[in-house]
């Protein structure tokens, strides 16, 4: 088993060697396509073989894999996949396009890899220490990807992402610095006093005050990571500068990723300090994070799509911290569910967002319009991402997001389920309206001086499949999603909400 | 042995480094030239390491030893050079214009934060007597200046300054809070601090390049 859990990391790396070994785009991404599968069987694997087990544990409690992690491990493997396959053919279409020199697309296949592979290692540690070196070394890899076109706008972008995470991050030190500290009553020795397990079989010993600075600082620290309001000011920029495989992966790995954090604190706190401060914190922090996302989705026609993705990503890392505020089981099972479907949806649409970028040269949705005329199945895919992502049935997004407001309802108050409602009803009218006036109208014409879209960006059959494979597989898994949930699946997430 | 009392002398030397430490970020507050901003954190560095090795010395730690070593090296020495040689020579940096407050209100802030840091750890966190008791609420004003002058200065340089800061001031709390994190984690968060410094590093100079002056306040391209 422990072999499996280093498979997992070690998958990724295949595209990073092999880019580092200077191979060109296509075989590096294939290279880069196949470690991330491999990844994902290790994953299921993984899943499947600790179903009914005790948490695998080894070199001294810097591995520790529980059900939560397999269930992180599982959902981040998933969206490096797609995110991989789809960045093949992007990347051989930026280079042949002239957009990206030879070097950058190695460097890109470098980082990608490395990226994704301390991802999946920081959710396999159990050292609240590690953990911050992982996201820290995770947030510094990705920002060379941000910064890859090396334009005023994306560097500009990435040194903005890479300045405030890291303030971030290292504010999450300072929180867990005072968890350690309120551990120092237990006499345990220094290393266990860093990991997660043996904290949270003592968290009802812990120094409260000290662990309730520890826990805030941790919230507002990884919450920088996950793009909570108001520290969230990073993602915008650093979601619409990078090329779309790599948002893909900011928006449903990295994200998701810092929430993993946030909820390894969240279940010491709530043991430690009593339900009630963790809840009102997640709840502020979570209602804050819907407003302002759905605030700019409204703000303006005709912006970025990328950025309109960007803040719907606000938006919903909004609700998953809503969901862990209203806590009980049926919220930790719809913020663990919702986490799975936005990252598989968000990774549809950033992929799609790609190859609409590619074959119409823009990234402004006022300089698409016609795209289901014009590229039916990159508009179909568009449609039905983005009816996926704002919730309607018979997606995934929907079961996950009627939970949630169910845990709303279950609780003291409705007013809050009630004014998630209202501000998702919101957000659904924003982002169509973009969305549908990118889809539907009068295709634009040669006439009209722009790229019309129906020229066709990649060159072979095979490159053209890795635009609409991982799109198509994303889609299924959502309608199956929003269907019926797999027994494993239930049952992991169950496994999960027992730890908190 | 996990505490160090307040009034043993490595808990003494202890205190005054944390004391001079946090003079020193005020003195990078109050500094509007930016050879100065990194003489102030190299200085805070040698003067961080020394502490590192009072605590390593007082634990019996070969650990720490080892620690404050790397601090002396990479911190004190390799951050600064390389700031001074990359950065500022080759831009031809000088006065620091990009402020938005006039350095004397920044230095008001800067002691309010730092009343507030006291206010924040001192009363309740941590049991009297011992020297980390006095050290964390220094650690954490240290990591608020940090923070602080990461907000005033607008210019790219000047802001990963006050972000090495910041991760003085948690170092400090680090290495006073009882024994120490584990070395690997030790190790790694040292790795990460290079590695950021190397990236920052080249999108300042990248930016700089493209800009011709790598002001904050002039990167206004991307908004809402």
């Amino acid at each position: 088993m422990t072999i499996l859990a280093y498979l997992l990391i070690a998958g990724p790396l295949a595209g990073t060697v092999a880019a580092a070994c200077g191979a060109r785009a296509r075989p590096a991404g294939w290279a880069g396509a196949v470690g991330a599968g491999v990844s994902l069987v290790a994953a299921i694997w993984l899943v499947i073989a600790q179903l009914h087990k005790a948490p695998l544990r080894g070199l001294d409690g810097f591995l520790y894999v529980d059900s939560l992690s397999c269930f992180f491990l599982l959902t981040v493997a998933a969206v490096t996949l797609l995110a991989a396959v789809g960045s093949v053919g992007y990347l051989t279409a930026e280079q042949e396009a002239g957009r990206l020199s030879a070097f950058q697309v190695r460097l890109y296949f470098v980082f990608f890899g490395l990226f994704a592979a301390l991802m999946l290692a920081s959710l396999e540690t159990g050292n609240l220490g590690l953990l911050f070196v992982l996201i820290e070394a995770s947030t510094l890899a990705s920002a060379a990807l941000v910064g890859l076109e090396g334009k005023p706008g994306s560097l500009e972008a990435a040194w903005k992402y890479v300045i405030i995470s890291s303030l971030g991050v290292t504010i999450a030190l300072a929180g867990t610095l005072f968890l350690f500290y309120s551990a120092s009553g237990l006499h345990l020795a220094a290393n266990l006093r860093l990991t997660w397990p043996d904290l949270f079989a003592h968290a009802h010993a812990l120094a409260p005050a000290s662990l309730r600075l520890g826990f805030l600082l941790a919230v507002v620290g990884y919450g920088t990571k996950v793009g909570l309001a108001p520290m969230h000011t990073w993602l915008p920029d650093a979601h619409a500068e990078a090329p779309s495989p790599a948002s893909a992966m900011l928006s449903a790995a990295l994200l998701n990723t810092g929430m993993y954090a946030i909820i390894r604190f969240l279940a010491i706190a709530n043991v430690g300090l009593g339900g009630e401060f963790p809840r009102v914190v997640l709840l502020v922090f979570g209602f804050l994070s819907v407003v302002i996302g759905v605030l700019f989705m409204v703000r303006r026609r005709g912006m970025n799509f990328k950025r309109l993705f960007a803040y719907s990503s606000v938006e919903h890392m909004g609700i998953i911290a809503v969901a862990l505020g209203f806590g009980g089981v049926l919220g930790l099972y719809g913020a663990l569910l919702h986490t799975l479907n936005h990252a598989i949806a968000k990774a549809v649409l950033f992929l799609t967002s790609g190859d609409i970028a590619i074959r119409y040269k823009t990234r402004e949705s006022g300089g698409v319009r016609g795209l289901i005329a014009a590229v039916p199945v990159t508009g179909a895919a568009l449609l039905l991402g983005t009816f996926a992502v704002l919730g309607s049935p018979p997606f995934g997004l929907f079961l996950s997001e009627l939970t949630i407001v169910r845990a709303g309802f279950a609780g003291a108050s409705p007013v809050l389920p009630l004014l998630l409602l209202g501000l998702l009803a919101v957000a659904f009218i924003a982002f169509a309206r973009t969305a549908s006036g990118m889809v539907t109208g009068e295709p634009l014409t040669v006439s009209d001086g722009q790229a019309t879209g129906r020229a066709s960006p990649y060159r072979g059959r095979l490159t053209r499949l890795t635009a609409v494979a991982p799109v198509a597989a994303g889609l299924a898994v959502l309608l199956v999603l929003g269907l019926w949930i797999p027994g494993i699946l239930n049952t992991v997430i169950m496994h999960s909400t027992a730890v908190l | 042995m996990q505490h160090l009392s307040a009034t043993s002398a490595p808990g003494v030397l202890l205190d005054l480094s944390g004391v001079v430490i946090l003079l020193l970020a005020f003195a990078c507050l109050g500094s509007k030239l930016f050879n100065r901003y990194v003489a102030y954190y190299g200085a805070q560095s040698v003067v961080l390491s020394f502490a590192a090795g009072v605590a390593a010395y007082a634990f019996h730690s070969p650990e720490l030893w080892a620690l404050a070593v790397l601090t002396l090296a990479i911190k004190g020495i390799g951050i600064p050079v390389a700031a001074r040689r990359l950065l500022i020579r080759r831009l031809d940096l000088k006065r620091d214009a990009a402020l938005s407050t006039g350095l004397s209100t920044s230095l008001i802030a800067g002691g309010g934060l730092t009343a507030f840091a006291y206010l924040v750890t001192r009363p309740q966190l941590l049991p009297h007597g011992l020297v980390a008791a006095a050290v964390v609420p220094l650690s954490t004003a240290v990591i608020l200046l940090g923070a602080l002058a990461m907000v005033v200065r607008r210019h790219t340089v000047a802001q990963l300054i006050g972000w090495l800061i910041v991760e003085n001031g948690v170092f400090l709390g680090a290495i006073t809070l009882v024994a120490t994190f584990p070395f690997i984690v030790e190790a790694g968060i040292f790795l990460d601090i290079v590695a950021g410094v190397m990236i920052m590093l080249v999108f300042v100079s990248g930016l700089t390049r493209q800009l011709a002056s790598a002001s904050a306040a002039e990167l206004k391209e991307l908004q809402g």
